[in-house]
């Protein structure tokens, strides 16, 4: 896989642009230059995590016997099953109940920005990525672009309207959830590879 | 077989598969707790919507799936998944959203109506198929173009369907039109089942 599409599928994942009104509903009654604070730092939360997986993740597939296979069947189900609540928003789901103040790891690092799905998708790219040097480009600026977008929240919502955050929302909703059926068709061929190879 | 068609030929093409006739009852049940003038507001805007998404998508759909990595089969896979969940929530319909059906969460807003029911997996994989075994840039865009402004004019005029049937009749119609609804997606997802067991 090339830098870009590694880096790509890592911003898609973030969904920072999906995750721009439940950001802004968090921080409303925090002022600029605190809002600018709380950004780097719930960011710099989700990149530990993100060098966490991507170190610690081959080290995480021999320890469990995890197979390769069925980390896609996992990440790809968890990254739907999010997909889904973003197209058909119920009630009960997190984004209906963003709890009032200031984040604090929880629940923007993670699970917003650093999710399960995000997590297993470094893992699975650090294992199939040689070349650690572009993993850790493609992670830093996939980061960046969402830290962009995230400091940039209130200018973002003043240009596209209310409306057009939910027509951006649902969109990458479409998007996350072409990525999910893609990550599962890929792992059940890999199983199906797997087992008809033994 | 000839290799390019004539204008014509392609919007017709686009118009079958987008399908706005046999969509606009579906559609309609989607809106049934708005009134008319809102309806047609809500279709026209998501019919905008297809059209700018059916543009992208023959100038960077090709480009932009294979940078994700994402096969044409999973597009087939997406649109059937969604379109079936949509079935069971018009054919079950849960009982808050029949309690307080006034208002909805939220207004319908580029999911469902613009994709996948109107500009589909199907349009977008013809879109993007066609426009690649065809040079002629001008010739695609003005198929899509004038295919949309019919499927516009279609759905745009299904409110006025409401008034012919009456209240009693849409909410017969949305759980007849959740069945259909239900054999198409069924339809792509075996769709994509067949063709993702061809590949292995």
């Amino acid at each position: 896989m090339s830098f870009f599409t590694i880096a790509l599928v890592l911003f898609f994942i973030m969904d920072s642009i999906g995750n721009l009104s439940a950001y802004l509903k968090m921080v409303e009654s925090l002022s600029p230059e605190r809002r600018r604070y709380v950004v780097f730092r719930e960011m710099g939360f989700a990149l530990l995590a993100m060098l966490f997986f991507n170190y610690v993740g081959e080290f995480l597939f021999l320890a469990l016997d995890i197979s390769e296979p069925s980390v896609r069947l996992a990440s790809g189900i968890v990254l739907f099953l999010i997909a889904i609540k973003i197209l058909f928003p119920s009630p009960t789901s997190l984004r209906a109940h963003i709890p009032e103040g200031e984040p604090y790891l929880v629940p923007l690092a993670i699970p917003l920005i650093a999710g399960p799905s995000l997590l297993a998708t470094i893992m699975l790219f650090a294992r199939s990525e040689e070349s650690l040097l572009v993993m850790l480009g493609a992670i830093i600026l996939a980061w960046s672009a969402s830290m962009i977008v995230l400091l940039n929240a209130k200018r973002l919502q003043n240009l596209l309207g209310t409306n057009g955050l939910v027509a951006c929302e649902k969109l990458t909703g479409m998007l996350l959830i072409l990525l999910a059926i893609q990550r599962f068709l890929e792992g059940v061929q890999q199983a199906i590879q797997t087992y008809s190879a033994n | 077989m000839e290799t390019t068609q004539t204008l014509a030929q392609l919007a017709f093409t686009y118009f079958l598969v987008i399908n706005p006739l046999g969509n606009s009852p579906l559609i309609l049940a989607l809106l049934k707790n708005y009134d008319p003038s809102q309806q047609r507001r809500i279709i026209l805007r998501e019919g905008c919507f297809g059209f700018a998404l059916a543009l992208v998508f023959q100038f960077f759909g090709q480009g932009f799936l294979s940078l994700l990595g994402i096969d044409l089969l999973a597009l087939t896979f997406c649109g059937g998944i969604i379109l079936f969940l949509l079935a069971l929530q018009m054919i079950f319909p849960t009982g808050e959203a029949e309690n307080k059906t006034q208002k909805p969460l939220q207004e319908p807003f580029f999911v469902p109506i613009a994709t996948p029911l109107l500009v589909g997996p199907g349009s977008l994989s013809i879109v993007m198929l066609t426009a690649a075994a065809d040079p002629d840039i001008i010739k695609t865009t003005a198929a899509i173009t004038l295919a949309c402004i019919a499927m516009i004019a279609v759905t745009t005029s299904a409110p006025m369907l409401q008034r012919l049937i009456g209240k009693t009749g849409m909410a017969a119609l949305g759980h007849i039109s959740g069945l259909i609804l239900v054999l198409m997606s069924t339809e792509m997802l075996l769709n994509g089942v067949s063709l993702f067991i061809k590949r292995l």
